[in-house]
């Protein structure tokens, strides 16, 4: 099969301020004008990469999605396959007729009725007027707008409006069908209508580009997806990874965040007869690990040196999400009474043989006392994460055991 | 099947090869500037009282003024070939379809910024649509002219008056290669229209629209385009010939040249429009 859309290290760049953008896109003009080819990829001061380095290709009848967190591009690299951007790095070749669904009813004029607006909008995406004669009533019909096709569509509702345009812009006859998240908008009916015309269309050998951050739409909808962060492609593959991955850094960025933020606003008082020096999870083979299987074993390692002996020490390990605590294991209230601490160094080994913490990212706090309450020895809050995987053959967040019996 | 290439500097690098495909492209959008044409139309038509009759109210008025001064002995015009009235009003049409050309050119593009940022279409059709509002605001007021005609008793020279269509085409092409520049510089500097607007005022004034070109400011009037585009169409009107031929010839191919320029000048930089609006 052959390649209909290819992105060959496509970057764009953009400038951070309008007064910056006047002067380098007049300065960008007049050297166009005076027949000099701007150095496009040389950033200049202020300017940013919105995009950089996006390569992939896709054949006919192929659908990629793009995630990624608000600003990393995805809107930006869609105008640019839409031919509405030039790159200013890298190349973007199409062959056939794109269908741009970047925002359904684009070029709608609010004082125009429906049925003046689907000739202007049919033209603008490249129909021509005997096309539009013939799917007239097929996109009115789609659009399901009743009695106002002959009202201003200033009149529509937000609803009809998106409906009128997404049922122009899929019945241009796309080779490549570009979408960003427009699906959102209209009711779940419609929505639901969208998504069989789409499969219609990917089904009729359309190539399908899809911006969504709903990840049960890409993971349904395209079979590879390009994760995005800060214009760079960080991942692209299969969806089911590109999501997990794109998951998995999120939470750890809010982690990160979290921590920051409590142990600013969170002075605690240690005596210090002891301190953590440090703390790891690792796996049976004494590897440092960062993520565990849910229902599976982890294994935590506290070392600590004490300067001055601690008697009946509680150690305990705090597991948080946004929502607060989770779990904390603590010796004193299993009834575990451990040995003094001497001066010296020494370390604690944890094992929980099957952890049955939820699918998410943990933060972790780690936290020695003396047995005398309120006396804390020393405390490491939300220094470390955990990300707890979801098992396979699980459904849900959890793998919990189970037994199984019929009767009768 | 379409095969689109995008990359940087794309028609820069073309050079003289960009040309044809220049008209092909002018030439498969003709459906969407006429869709555009009657769009601007009729919005403009819905949203007032009067619609297109506003295209003969100011031509009006000013023309009542100067009749005005003209009768208090403020202004001394001296005499014109036909009533004064009709020599200001076939003046005027001719002059504002080179003002309102530029003006309407001006926002062509900022004011359909939403669309050409979500849609990819061959951006020139929007200077092409305002040109063809102004035509066709041109055509309006022919009918005040004829009216004025009737009024005044005055009886244009027939083949003069078939002549003038023709004659006003390289003011057309003119005004078009302006509506191309500005358009531009309106999307990066949006104190162009302004310029552009008071501009356009002072060179009435300075042009012979409202008056006869008279000898005293011969150099003025050589050295600007309009007169002789306003003026060579205005005396085949009138008279049925025309009093610098040779003016009028080399201010049309200056119109040409401008027109072209301003032309290739949009393909290469319309790419970069978008990002500016």
């Amino acid at each position: 099969m052959s390649i209909v859309l290819k992105a060959d290290n496509a970057g764009k760049k953009f400038s951070r301020t309008l007064r910056q953008m006047m002067f380098y896109g007049a300065h960008d003009m007049i050297a166009g004008a005076c027949g000099c080819l701007p150095q496009n990829e040389v950033l200049r001061p202020g300017e940013f990469w919105a995009v950089n380095g996006v390569n992939f290709e896709l054949k006919r009848g192929e659908s990629l999605g793009i995630i990624g967190p608000n600003g990393s591009g995805k809107t930006t690299l869609l105008r640019m396959l839409n031919g509405i951007f030039m790159p200013d790095a890298g190349r973007i070749e199409v062959y056939g007729k794109v269908g741009g669904l970047i925002h359904a009813g684009a070029g709608f004029h609010p004082m125009l009725t429906g049925r003046e607006n689907i000739y202007i909008n049919g033209s603008i995406l490249g129909m021509t007027r005997k096309e539009i004669d013939r799917k007239f009533d097929t996109i009115v019909g789609f659009a399901d707008i009743g009695d106002f096709l002959d009202s201003p569509v200033r009149q529509y509702s937000s609803g009809m409006y998106v409906r009128l345009g997404f049922a122009v812009a899929v019945h241009s006859d796309p080779d490549i069908l570009l979408i960003d998240e427009v699906l959102a908008v209209g009711d779940r009916d419609f929505s639901l209508k969208c998504y069989q015309k789409m499969q219609e269309i990917r089904e009729q050998g359309a190539t399908t580009v899809l911006v969504s951050h709903n990840e049960y739409v890409i993971r349904e909808r395209s079979q590879r997806a390009l994760y995005l962060r800060a214009g760079r492609p960080v991942f692209m593959g299969p969806s089911d990874a590109a999501i997990s991955l794109y998951i998995k850094d999120d939470l750890q960025l809010k982690a990160r965040h979290v921590r920051d933020q409590k142990t600013a606003d969170t002075p605690l008082k240690m005596n210090k007869k002891a301190e953590i020096s440090g703390f790891r999870f690792f796996d049976t083979e004494g590897r440092d690990i960062a993520s565990v299987i849910t229902g599976g074993v982890l294994r935590a390692e506290i070392s600590y040196s004490a300067v001055k002996p601690v008697f009946k020490p509680v150690f305990s390990v705090n597991f948080y999400t946004d929502n607060g605590l989770v779990y904390g294991a603590n010796n004193a209230y299993e009834n575990v009474i451990l040995p003094d601490l001497q001066t010296g160094k020494g370390k604690l080994l944890l094992t929980l043989p099957q952890f049955h913490l939820p699918t998410d990212t943990y933060y972790v706090s780690v936290m020695i006392a003396e047995e005398n309450p309120g006396d804390l020895v020393d405390c490491q809050h939300f220094a470390y994460t955990l990300v707890v995987e979801r098992a396979a053959n699980a459904r849900g967040s959890l793998k919990l055991p189970t037994a199984w019996a019929l009767e009768g | 099947m379409k095969h689109d290439i995008y990359e940087p500097n794309k028609y820069l690098k073309l050079g003289i090869r960009a040309w044809p495909f220049m008209v092909e492209e002018l030439w498969n959008t003709r459906e969407l500037v006429w869709r555009l044409f009657v769009r601007n139309f009729s919005v403009r038509y819905k949203q007032s009282l009067l619609g297109y009759a506003w295209a003969v109210v100011l031509p009006l008025i000013a023309i009542g003024t100067f009749v005005l001064l003209k009768k208090a002995g403020i202004v001394d015009i001296g005499p014109t070939a036909a009533p004064y009235a009709v020599f200001a009003l076939v003046g005027l049409s001719v002059y504002q379809l080179f003002s309102s050309g530029l003006s309407s050119g001006c926002g062509a593009l900022v004011e359909a910024g939403d669309m050409i940022a979500k849609v990819n279409f061959p951006r020139e059709v929007l200077v092409l649509a305002a040109a063809a509002s102004a035509v066709f605001e041109f055509m309006v007021k022919g009918v005040l002219i004829a009216l004025a005609c009737g009024v005044f008793h005055f009886m244009p020279s027939p083949v003069g008056a078939l002549l003038f269509c023709a004659a006003v085409i390289p003011l057309i092409f003119f005004t078009l290669g302006l509506m191309f520049f500005f358009s531009l510089a309106n999307a990066v500097f949006r104190d162009v229209a302004q310029v552009v607007s008071i501009g356009s005022t002072f060179l009435l004034l300075l042009t012979p629209v409202l008056y006869p070109a008279s000898d005293k400011w011969n150099l003025l009037f050589a050295l600007n385009p309009l007169t002789a585009l306003v003026d060579g169409p205005r005396d085949l009107f009138i008279t049925g010939t025309m009093r610098d031929p040779t003016g009028y010839c080399v201010s049309a191919i200056l119109g040409a040249l401008i027109f072209l320029m301003g032309w290739r000048l949009f393909h290469m930089v319309e790419t970069k429009i978008p990002e500016r609006l």
